[in-house]
């Protein structure tokens, strides 16, 4: 407001180069005088000082300011703080350098034990392994998590099982302390209605003989009790025995003896007029489609990251503009590719049952000595299970 | 798409094997590529007409080795879909020899099982084959293109030159009769370039009958071939036998550039 009232009042505006530029370069040695033909209504009058100058100078320099952004009109330019652009720009960077498979990726060679083991019998221990930490003793819990643990290192490549097993442990731990802690550990803030035994006249409850006793550990106000270590032991072994037996399972198995193992299972669903053939192709065409996907989100991001968009110059409305248009892109592409898929099948042969278009699964389903020491590693785990919660109390 | 034309246009052009009034049988024997007057024009979205193909008209003899040439837009790859039947002309008769396969210019539209040998075997599933004979046949068409070293690799870990092979030993398991190639070497090395045409050529002279029309712009892989279609702006401008062709667009080329530098 002081801005715009003082501007019109600065006494010289018709020569604003001449003013500005002398005045800021030597606003005290201010000698109009000096030049060789004064124009008489520039001549300043004698009593100003330089201190009133300096103030007209300033208010001068400021009202530029605020002239040379249009004034009030661009101030959603300034909204939007930098960190906001910075990060879309980190965004579509992070997305365009991501993996190109991000759920699952075959590691053919060194082949393996685990590679040799029929498809459905590793379907099976994929079952047993949700199941059974659930419903097992504790000590069977961790004991789960530590076999699965060596089978990885034992099976995998080096860098394979670090990635592997440090995001996993790390999900995993990160979910034991959250609810051992929580389950039971925070003393509920609302008072119990009934009242201490002490002013009911009653005595106190006795210490447990046997070294009993409810409460585990105690972190400030923080509690870990006995209900928190169960809710926390059964959520952390079962993501990690989830997570880490699909990796597993999938980076040793090929998507086809995956999808071979499945229809197996499925095939006696047929009789009940499941359709089968139609849902295993379906399952090996998304598996590639995935794939197609992923490619397509890094594609049209590398896309964006190379135009060298200047994030800092557009304003929040425009960078979500930009990320509308981003996700546009993505899908036109997607259903191009289907489209196009579609079309190769047709080329290749397939006409739309797919019943009489034979899917072949060449892998090799002979059982073997693997298969045989793999099924009766199963049934020992699932018997010490099964009998763990009967004798470990 | 419409089947029913080519159906119609191969009926015409089968006449029952003793027919003798038909003087075309002694054509369709050797002819494995017909095409006559193949028009074909889309239709925009302001309703405007616009022409693709005016009136190509083209034979390719069976057991040959053709090149499809052109300046780049003129319609190769639209006239190699009309006749592999993914689209149908507007105008014109097509007939080309069954079974036929077609392997587009991108691999990524072409592969379509997860892995190497799963998407080869794909195009075989309208056989009714043994396991063992497909796996004879998956191994003989990878080892044709190179591959068989990558048997149970997944598509995604591929290059895009590993992909190309893929879908050109698709093809080759099939053992068809007819190939129609769109442009295979756009993603190959030099070095695969050969090989890859190398590997058609001698799937074609492994058998009498298998005819191969493949699309292309570059000159030098002319010496492969037997014969070659030139197009210009929609239109079969020439065909002939390669040497005939290659003399033809080096002409072009001279006057061409005979007439920037004046």
């Amino acid at each position: 407001m002081i801005m715009n009232c003082t501007f019109p009042t600065v006494t010289f505006p018709a020569i604003p180069n001449f003013t500005t530029s002398t005045i800021s370069a030597c606003p005290k040695t201010l000698h109009v005088t000096s030049l060789k033909n004064p124009i008489p209504f520039l001549k300043p009058p004698n009593k100003i000082n330089p201190t009133k100058l300096k103030l007209k100078i300033s208010f001068r320099t400021r009202a530029s300011v605020s002239d040379s952004n249009g004034g009030t009109g661009n101030w959603v330019k300034w909204i939007p703080t930098g960190a906001f652009s910075i990060s879309a720009d980190k965004v579509f960077r992070l997305i365009s350098g991501a993996t190109a498979s991000p759920i699952y990726q075959f590691v053919s060679s060194p082949t393996t034990f685990l590679h040799s083991v029929d498809p459905r019998i590793k379907l099976v221990w994929l079952l047993a392994l949700v199941v059974l930490p659930a419903r097992s003793h504790i000590a069977m819990r961790f004991g789960l998590v530590i076999f699965l643990s060596f089978l990885s290192i034992w099976i995998l490549p080096r860098h394979v099982w670090m990635d592997q097993l440090g995001r996993v442990s790390l999900l995993s731990g990160i979910l034991f302390i959250m609810l051992g802690l929580g389950a039971d550990g925070v003393t509920p803030l609302v008072q119990l209605r009934t009242p201490p035994p002490a002013m009911m006249g009653l005595p106190k409850l006795p210490a447990s003989l046997g070294g009993y006793s409810y409460l585990i550990m105690k972190l400030g106000p923080l509690q870990f009790t006995r209900k928190g270590l169960s809710v926390a032991s059964i959520a952390a072994c079962l993501t990690f025995t989830v997570f880490q037996s699909a990796s597993l399972c999938l980076t040793t198995t090929t998507p086809e003896q995956l999808a071979f193992a499945l229809r197996w299972f499925m095939l006696p669903l047929t009789y009940i007029g499941v359709p089968v053939a139609e849902i295993v192709l379906t399952l090996m065409l998304s598996l590639r489609f995935i794939t197609l996907v992923f490619d397509e989100v890094r594609n049209v991001a590398l896309g964006i990251v190379s135009r060298r968009i200047n994030w800092q110059h557009l304003t929040m409305m425009e960078t979500i503009d930009i990320f509308v248009i981003y996700f546009r892109r993505i899908f036109k592409n997607i259903f191009i590719h289907a489209d196009q898929i579609s079309q190769a099948m047709i080329v290749r042969g397939f006409r739309g049952d797919s019943k009489t278009h034979k899917i072949y699964f060449l892998s090799d389903s002979s059982f073997g000595m693997a298969d045989i020491v793999s099924l009766l590693c199963l049934v020992g785990v699932t018997g010490a299970a099964l009998l763990s919660d009967y004798f470990l109390v | 798409m419409n089947h029913a034309t080519l159906f119609r246009a191969s009926a015409a052009l089968f006449p029952p094997p003793h027919s003798t009034s038909s003087t075309r049988t002694n054509v369709t024997d050797n002819i494995a590529i017909d095409g006559r007057n193949v028009n074909f024009s889309i239709t925009t979205r302001q309703g405007k007409v616009v022409p693709i193909l005016r009136d190509c008209s083209l034979r390719i003899p069976s057991g040959q080795f053709w090149m499809l040439l052109g300046p780049n837009g003129c319609g190769k790859s639209t006239l190699l879909k009309i006749l592999a039947g993914v689209l149908s002309p507007t105008n014109g008769t097509v007939y080309v020899k069954r079974p036929k396969s077609f392997v587009f210019q991108n691999p990524d539209h072409q592969v379509v099982m997860p892995t190497v040998e799963a998407d080869v075997a794909f195009g075989l599933g309208k056989f009714n084959l043994t396991c063992g004979e497909v796996r004879s046949r998956v191994s003989k068409a990878l080892d044709a293109v190179g591959m068989s070293d990558y048997l149970q690799r997944s598509v995604q870990t591929l290059s895009g030159g590993q992909k190309q092979r893929v879908a050109i030993a698709g093809a080759l398991a099939e053992a068809c009769k007819v190939l129609l190639l769109d442009e295979l070497t756009t993603f190959l090395d030099e070095n695969d370039q050969i090989g890859v045409i190398k590997a058609v050529r001698n799937s074609l002279d492994s058998s009498e009958e298998v005819t191969a029309l493949w699309v292309t712009h570059r000159l030098e892989e002319l010496e492969y071939a037997d014969g070659a279609v030139y197009m210009e702006n929609g239109e079969v401008v020439m065909q002939g036998d390669a040497a005939s062709i290659l003399d033809f667009i080096r002409v072009r080329q001279s006057a061409y550039i005979k007439q920037i530098n004046s």
